[in-house]
């Protein structure tokens, strides 16, 4: 057995001792139960053993750590999901669907933090290289010059555009309702986003912006069912931007 | 201190001898910092050709499957010599191990890049890219901090 091998069974273990622990004491307290279903036991302590792994994913990088990282995170939601039923905390599969989606974003929130350490380190060689500073955390400060189209596309057009629409007293706002979100939206999106990929390369702040901006007009135009509509820009942002990135490579523009 | 260079033909590396009243801490300093400095031509072979090169023309050394392989601006070469071994005789302050396959010429890196999934790739010369695994991260930035340090 391997060094490594070996200190993951420990911190499995402990993890899993630690999670055990903590479902006896805490699973009848949630339940206001004196009950202790085994199931939900069994997932604390399967939880406590995956968050003993934790750090493992991240210890490579590259396909290794996607991969280790998703096998860590499907592992995880299983037994988070077998909690989330065991304990009653969700009534149907949406519910269960919606605690996942947290634990997808604290997931996140950890692999955004580890990046955020790589990142110091790639700058500290940088500097000990004598190399420019290179590119700012997440391309950040390359995307906001982006920031004014974003922010004319997914809230002042269609801001405007709903006042002419109600100053013509047009009955049916077609235009905000089916034109600009369905096809102006998504193509010019899209097209943006091609621009910045071909300049600055991928930057995954512009489909998260168009996102958050088009958020607004969701609820000031329309209401939560139409939420899909901030894919419709966000989706073709990202593929714009990974084909502008793709067109960099095959043929560099510099920037 | 006197430096003198006599020029011995046919003589293949060069050999420096210090001559000292007695071993001081300068003296012994001295000896360390060229100790440092190796400055051995490397053994390599094109198809049937041998040849010895001067360090500071390679790019990088690394394992194909085949064995070492070694890669200037203009050409790749083949290494009689293992990776670990090749280690011990590169100028510990120009070349670093970035992988458990690859040294490369850190006088070479002109572009250190961050992928989202914490992938470290070096670009040498502009043109040939590297990868640095993460567990020499720290073993890079020792040799870098060492040498800025030696430098000042």
């Amino acid at each position: 057995m391997t060094e490594e091998r070996k200190k993951s069974l420990i911190r499995i273990l402990i993890g899993g001792i630690l999670g055990l622990l903590v479902g006896l004491v805490l699973v009848p307290y949630v339940m206001y139960s004196r009950e202790c279903p085994p199931l939900a036991v069994l997932a604390c302590a399967a939880l406590g053993g995956m968050a003993g792994l934790a750090t493992q994913p991240f210890a490579d990088s590259g396909r290794a750590l996607l991969l280790r990282s998703a096998g860590h995170f499907i592992l995880t939601a299983a037994f988070f999901a077998l909690l989330v039923v065991e304990l009653d905390m969700a009534s149907d599969w949406v519910e269960v669907l919606f605690w996942e989606g947290l634990l997808g974003l604290l997931y996140l929130l950890i692999w955004l933090g580890r990046w955020i350490g790589w990142y110091a380190e790639v700058s500290q060689l940088r500097e000990l290289l004598g190399l420019d500073p290179g590119p700012t955390p997440l391309k950040w400060r390359e995307t906001l010059p982006y920031l004014p189209f974003v922010l004319l596309l997914c809230t002042a057009a269609p801001l405007a555009l709903r006042g002419i629409e109600r100053a013509m007293g047009t009955d049916i706002p077609a235009l905000t309702g089916i034109i600009y979100p369905m096809l102006i939206l998504p193509v010019a999106s899209f097209c943006v986003g091609l621009s910045l990929g071909k300049r600055r390369g991928l930057c995954p702040l512009f489909p998260v912006a168009c996102f958050v901006c088009y958020l607004l007009v969701v609820f000031v135009l329309y209401n939560s069912s139409a939420l899909f509509h901030c894919f419709l820009t966000a989706v073709p942002a990202l593929g714009g931007n990974l084909l502008g990135l793709c067109l960099r490579r095959v043929r560099p523009t510099g920037g | 201190m006197e430096v003198e260079v006599r020029v011995e033909r046919g003589r293949r590396e060069p050999k420096i001898v210090i001559l000292a009243g007695e071993e001081t801490e300068e003296v012994r300093r001295l000896v360390e910092q060229l100790e440092k400095l190796r400055l051995d031509p490397v053994p390599v072979r094109r198809g049937e050709e041998r040849l010895l090169l001067p360090q500071e023309r390679f790019l990088r050394f690394y394992t194909d499957g085949k064995g070492v392989s070694a890669q200037t601006g203009e050409e790749t070469f083949a290494v009689p010599l293992r990776l670990y071994e090749l280690e011990e005789r590169l100028d510990k302050r120009r070349f670093v191990r970035i992988s458990n396959g690859e040294i490369i010429n850190l006088d070479r890196v002109t572009a250190v890049d961050l992928s989202l999934s914490g992938t470290i790739r070096m670009t040498l010369d502009g043109a040939v890219y590297a990868y640095v695994s993460r567990r020499y991260v720290k073993k890079i930035k020792e040799t870098l901090m060492r040498e800025g340090r030696e430098r000042h």
